[in-house]
């Protein structure tokens, strides 16, 4: 048989052409902003508005950090209103990341940030092999995770809130997950908290938020069990999909640092009282959350209130 | 070591998940595979080509790239199945590709005389085929089908992008409540290890009962 290269690349081309189709098609229509919490001017206020740390102690690692000129920080590329990356600005934007952003501008005196894009399976060992500076990633402090790593904060506490189809029956509280099928994000809280509040539920998990809603849109599972910010963004955008009820659980949201480094636990807490008490915590909060959560921004948790973040 | 023994049922029922899906999709694969390589060598125009764009298609694309597609993508236009019916299908007609060529290679290796001796006796292409080619051909690629077989024992892992909680979505579950991502996955890795192991070992013993001394 005669191997020619063009068919061959024409036909890739075609199947990757046909795919993005798929994709594009998914993400609704074009004139929404493509990105829920794009604040664009208003982050820029953010930073300018935030404090920069009057010294730092000698040896620590926020005078290393310093010296590099840079923070390095765990995170996503893909989390609506959390870290999402803008794919027309190449900027990370929401509230983890611009809390990145605040927290290198207190150590640096810029916001200087480099987001490595990590995992769930990843985030304890970039910590300990110091990859990362900090993780600020919807990672929920949790005694199992508090022995591999330290936590700063809880910096912000959600909760996950149960979605269907739009006019599905029967299913408006987590004990009516009962012997359903339910579709969870691979990696996610709700894993746990499905399994807790109906053990005999069937958790079917995917690997994006994306694939999960069209997952619920194709009746692969009864209902998607998701964080609340993450939902509301999604039922505004797709009014395919309905929330039901209210967050059933509360998920304290903490700042992973390297485990064992008390100083810089207490210096990142420092600052996060220091940007809750002048507001800028809240502002932070308009800027992403706030854009699909109507009314004020709520009070934010008190810092080492979670267990595991003592 | 508590991570581990404390999930052993997570684990256990990951596993037994990755063995089916190998076990079925290889089976898939291998009637697939005869299938086409049988087309591919025919004296058919229109079946040779189909065998060849069967096989360009299927290479060409990333497997992962093909389980999407089937699970999200088929059922907008009205064909759904379950998670695990849907892996073991793609995993099966993907597989399918490299066993056709795997086997091709066996068939090309058989000597010529052989299949001019099966037309001289009057044998049909089909009945030279099952009866003379195909026998020799198998025997002569047992050791590239093993080598098959274990890239769909670690292609399996890719059903878990899809919701298919075998062993690597098992442990990525059990990772999430523990947080010990070196144990987990390492123990996942030797139960990989041990399976590939085993179909390393019959391919073996199949390859030295099953060898032409020429």
């Amino acid at each position: 048989m005669v191997r020619t290269l063009v068919p061959r690349r024409t036909a890739v081309a075609a199947v990757a052409a046909l795919s993005l189709t798929g994709l594009a098609a998914c993400s609704g229509d074009g004139t929404d902003p493509a990105v829920p919490g794009a604040g664009g001017g208003a982050k820029d206020d953010l930073v300018a508005a935030a404090p920069v740390a009057a010294n730092l102690p000698a040896g620590s690692t926020m005078e290393k950090i310093r010296k590099r000129g840079q923070l390095l920080v765990g995170g996503s590329l893909d989390a609506p209103l959390l870290s999402q990356q803008n794919p027309a600005t190449k900027q990370v934007e929401g509230l983890d990341a611009d809390f990145g952003r605040l927290l290198a501008k207190y150590i640096i005196g810029k916001p200087n940030v480099k987001i490595v894009n990590s995992a769930s399976e990843t985030r304890e060992a970039l910590l300990s092999n110091g990859t990362v500076d900090v993780v600020f990633q919807t990672y929920s402090i949790t005694p199992e995770r508090a022995k591999q790593v330290a936590f700063a904060g809880p910096y912000y506490s959600s909760g996950l809130v149960i979605a269907t189809k739009k006019g599905a029956a029967g299913i408006t509280s987590p004990a009516d997950l009962k012997g359903r099928t339910v579709i969870a994000g691979a990696n996610t809280p709700a894993i746990p908290a499905i399994k807790k509040a109906a053990p005999d539920a069937k958790i079917v998990t995917f690997g994006s938020d994306p694939e999960c809603v069209q997952a619920l849109k194709q009746g692969r599972g009864d209902a998607y069990v998701q964080d609340e910010a993450v939902l509301l963004a999604t039922a505004k955008q797709d009014p395919s999909v309905q929330i039901q009820g209210k967050p059933f659980t509360s998920d304290p949201y903490g700042i992973g640092l390297k485990h064992g480094d008390a100083q810089m636990k207490q210096f990142v807490n420092d600052w996060l009282k220091q940007i809750q008490a002048s507001g800028l915590w809240a502002k932070v909060w308009k800027n992403s959350i706030g854009t699909v959560v109507p009314g004020e921004a709520p009070r934010p948790p008190a810092i080492g209130s979670a267990p595991g973040s003592e | 070591m508590n991570v581990i023994t404390d999930h052993l049922s997570e684990f256990g029922d990951g596993l037994l998940l990755t063995v089916g899906l190998t076990l079925l999709s290889l089976a898939g694969a291998l009637v697939a595979g005869v299938v086409v390589a049988a087309m591919r060598v025919s004296p058919v125009r229109v079946l040779r080509a189909a065998g060849m764009v069967y096989v360009e298609t299927l290479q060409n694309v990333p497997l992962l790239v093909w389980l999407v597609l089937a699970v999200f993508g088929l059922p907008e236009i009205g064909v759904m199945a379950g998670l695990f019916t849907s892996s073991v299908v793609v995993i099966a007609l993907y597989q399918g590709a490299y066993t056709a060529e795997a086997v091709r290679s066996g068939i090309n290796a058989v000597p010529v005389g052989q299949g001019e001796a099966a037309r001289a006796l009057g044998l049909t292409f089909p009945q030279s085929l099952r009866l003379v080619i195909l026998p020799q051909a198998l025997r002569t690629v047992v050791q590239p089908l093993g080598n098959i077989a274990i890239m769909t024992l670690m292609n399996t892992a890719l059903a878990a992008a899809v919701g298919v909680v075998e062993l690597t979505a098992a442990a990525n579950r059990v990772n999430l409540a523990e947080a010990r991502p070196i144990w987990i996955f390492v123990t996942a890795g030797l139960a990989y290890m041990a399976l590939s192991g085993a179909i390393g070992l019959a391919t073996g013993t199949l390859e030295r009962k099953l060898a032409i001394l020429r």
